[in-house]
């Protein structure tokens, strides 16, 4: 047997040295995380940090404590039931308009028009959103006008109020259900055609091919931008603020109250909310994430 | 009378009529392959006999019953895909129970086939896997359990080995084969892979442009070709430009040099241009020993195939191969060389549409 020590490896004339070189690739993402440090990261830790001090800046977890009075945790609540309305609503109609048209055999300039519009309306949001429902849904909107002149419907005598939960919800589904449409389309390009067939030829009935085959395959996918959107209407604030001029107590107006120092002025107190805020963001991230990753595996 | 039997069927798509008129009677427990090439019309009748499509005109009937318009949940039949279709959120007990689910058969009942059907496909240890878990060949044979595991009376195979690769492809045709014949299904398979359905097939039907060319056994549609599509699709084929010399006596000419055919030549007169057909494996070197017909050529080429040796030689314009069979002692002319080769009589095949 032939031994070979160490010294004869490292003098060997075949032995390639390594150098590490840094690829140029990372010049082009090193945007992408000055842009994280400096909006996410920094951002947040400021919160954490603001949210575990009182006012005089010494360390203090009253802020968390303070979060469990009954108007907090109100507009949590308030916050969460906006959130699960909107997503679930525009998620289901956002649903309903993707399958029509990848799957519903329509012309393709239907999606394509659909995937345009869908692309722009879930950005547009925020102040000019609002100020667009205020003048089309609001007490002398173009639609509210209309309604009551040509069928004599004042829809404000029925019930209606743009400055409530359900103008609120009405306001917000503007942005979740193209969201939507954007986030499921894939999924449900993803649907093979085969699998349908194959059930047919199987025996099953569409119920049956839909309650064991499509829905259980989309189901992560749909879940998962469901709760997207539920994050998503959660941080919503602009909106919220600029249609109910700051009167409507979700936990985003909260948070801008106490930092802002309308009527009480107690930034720690708000920072620990916003942290609250986060950590739901966070988790509820974590989930899509988590039912993207099995979705995708069925579907690639 | 037919087990299953197709009665002028025809498909319209718009204007492009992709099955013309096609008539198919296969028997109980037969292994018919649709063989062409791709937009031939094969794969649209597999899918009219699966109830996919609906024909524009003529009748489908399975076991003397009129299957044309039924869905495909009433027709009994099982159908294997190219992508093998796999539903990818059930294991694989699941999708090869998802046909006596969906029947509403008692549980105990789908795990009994089930097993049964894992067993034939061996596979007994993957039932609680996941498709994506599993290699192309293993999800074919879950795909072609599950066709079967309903227990069909017609099996249909759309290319089902068209995405695997070749070492497999030949393993999973046998294995596809035994089964078949282990439980005597009446079965349909597509495929433009002239080599599977010559390998695997009772009858091969040859289509082209929506039409069936040649209806045959793997033998006689390989060595009787009908048409000069056929005759061209199915195996490596010499076609060679030659002259009628002697109607009577089958003689023809290939650059002034005398040849005869045992075909009855008809429809065409002394001096008439015609095209013949002769398989490479049908030629061989006069040195080896000499048969009816004898030609003069010119060696162009000489390729090694492993098995076999394939000569391209030239006689006048025509160009054309020869194979013979690869051993160690095979002695073969050089590049350059003029040599006499030989083949015999019903070797050569005056082509249709000449």
């Amino acid at each position: 047997m032939t031994h070979i020590n160490q010294a004869e490896i490292l003098n060997h004339p075949l032995r390639v040295t390594r150098t590490r070189n840094i690829s140029w690739a990372w010049l082009g993402v090193l945007p992408f995380f000055v842009f994280a440090i400096a909006f996410l990261i920094l951002p947040a830790s400021y919160l954490v940090v603001g949210s575990l001090q009182d006012t005089k800046e010494n360390f203090t977890l009253a802020n968390f404590a303070d979060m469990f009075q009954p108007e907090i945790l109100g507009a949590y609540w308030l916050s969460i039931q906006v959130s699960v309305v909107t997503a679930v609503g525009g998620g289901l109609l956002g649903f309903m308009l993707a399958y029509a048209t990848i799957l519903g055999g329509l012309p393709r300039w239907v999606r394509n028009a659909l995937m345009t519009f869908s692309g722009v309306a879930s950005n547009f949001s925020g102040v000019p959103l609002a100020f667009a429902f205020i003048a089309t849904l609001g007490r002398t909107g173009f639609i509210t006008a209309l309604l009551k002149t040509a069928f004599g419907l004042n829809i404000y005598e029925y019930g209606f109020n743009l400055y409530s939960f359900l103008g609120l919800s009405l306001a917000y589904m503007y942005f979740q259900f193209p969201l939507m449409v954007l986030i499921i389309a894939p999924a449900l390009d993803g649907i093979k055609r085969e699998w349908r067939e194959a059930s047919e030829n199987l025996g099953a009935t569409s119920w049956q091919y839909w309650r064991y085959v499509a829905l259980p395959i989309l189901l992560p996918s749909l879940l998962g931008t469901m709760i997207l959107l539920f994050g998503n209407a959660l941080g919503a604030y602009a909106t919220a603020f600029a249609l109910t001029g700051g009167t409507f107590g979700l936990a985003t107006i909260l948070i801008g109250r106490q930092i802002r120092g309308e009527v009480l002025q107690n930034p720690g107190l708000g920072y620990a909310v916003a942290v609250g805020m986060v950590i739901i963001m966070a988790l509820s991230v974590s989930i899509y994430s988590w039912l993207q990753r099995r979705s995708e595996r069925w579907l690639r | 009378m037919a087990f299953l039997e197709l009665d002028n069927v025809s498909k319209s798509f718009g204007q492009v009529e992709a099955v013309q008129n096609f008539n198919l009677q296969a028997e109980r427990g037969e292994f018919v392959s649709f063989l062409g090439p791709s937009g031939c019309g094969k794969t649209t009748t597999l899918r009219m006999i699966a109830g996919f499509e609906l024909p524009t005109a003529g009748t489908i009937l399975i076991s003397g019953n009129d299957v044309t318009f039924k869905p495909p949940q009433k027709r009994n039949t099982g159908m294997v895909f190219q992508a093998y279709a796999l539903f990818p959120n059930m294991t694989v007990a699941d999708n090869i129970g998802f046909g006596l689910k969906v029947a509403k058969k008692p549980s105990a009942e789908i795990k009994k086939r089930v097993a049964e059907m894992l067993a034939l496909i061996k596979m007994e240890k993957f039932g609680d896997r996941y498709p994506y878990q599993l290699s192309g060949g293993q999800q074919q044979r879950v795909a072609l359990a599950r066709a079967i595991a309903i227990q069909p009376q017609v099996l249909l195979l759309d290319e089902p080995l068209s995405a695997l690769d070749a070492k497999i492809r030949v393993a999973l045709r046998q294995e596809i084969r035994a089964i078949q014949r282990e439980l005597g299904i009446t079965t349909v398979y597509v495929t433009h892979d002239q080599e599977e359905a010559l390998s695997l097939s009772d009858r091969v039907v040859v289509m082209n442009n929506g039409c069936i060319e040649q209806v045959g056994t793997p033998f006689e549609i390989y060595n009787f070709p009908q048409t000069e599509f056929t005759a061209q699709f199915v195996g490596t084929l010499n076609r060679i430009g030659a002259t009628v010399r002697d109607v009577a006596n089958g003689e023809l000419l290939i650059d002034s040099q005398r040849i005869v055919t045992a075909q009855k030549l008809e429809g065409v007169s002394n001096g008439t241009a015609v095209t013949l057909s002769i398989r490479p494996e049908r030629i061989s070197f006069a040195a080896d020993g000499r048969k009816p017909n004898g030609l003069n050529v010119r060696v162009e080429n000489i390729t090694f195939l492993g098995s076999i040796v394939r000569v391209q030689v030239r006689a006048g314009d025509n160009v054309f191969l020869m194979d013979t069979f690869n051993n160690p002692f095979l002695k073969l002319p050089d590049i350059g060389d003029v040599v006499e080769i030989t083949f015999s009589k019903e070797a050569v095949l005056v082509l249709k549409h000449a």
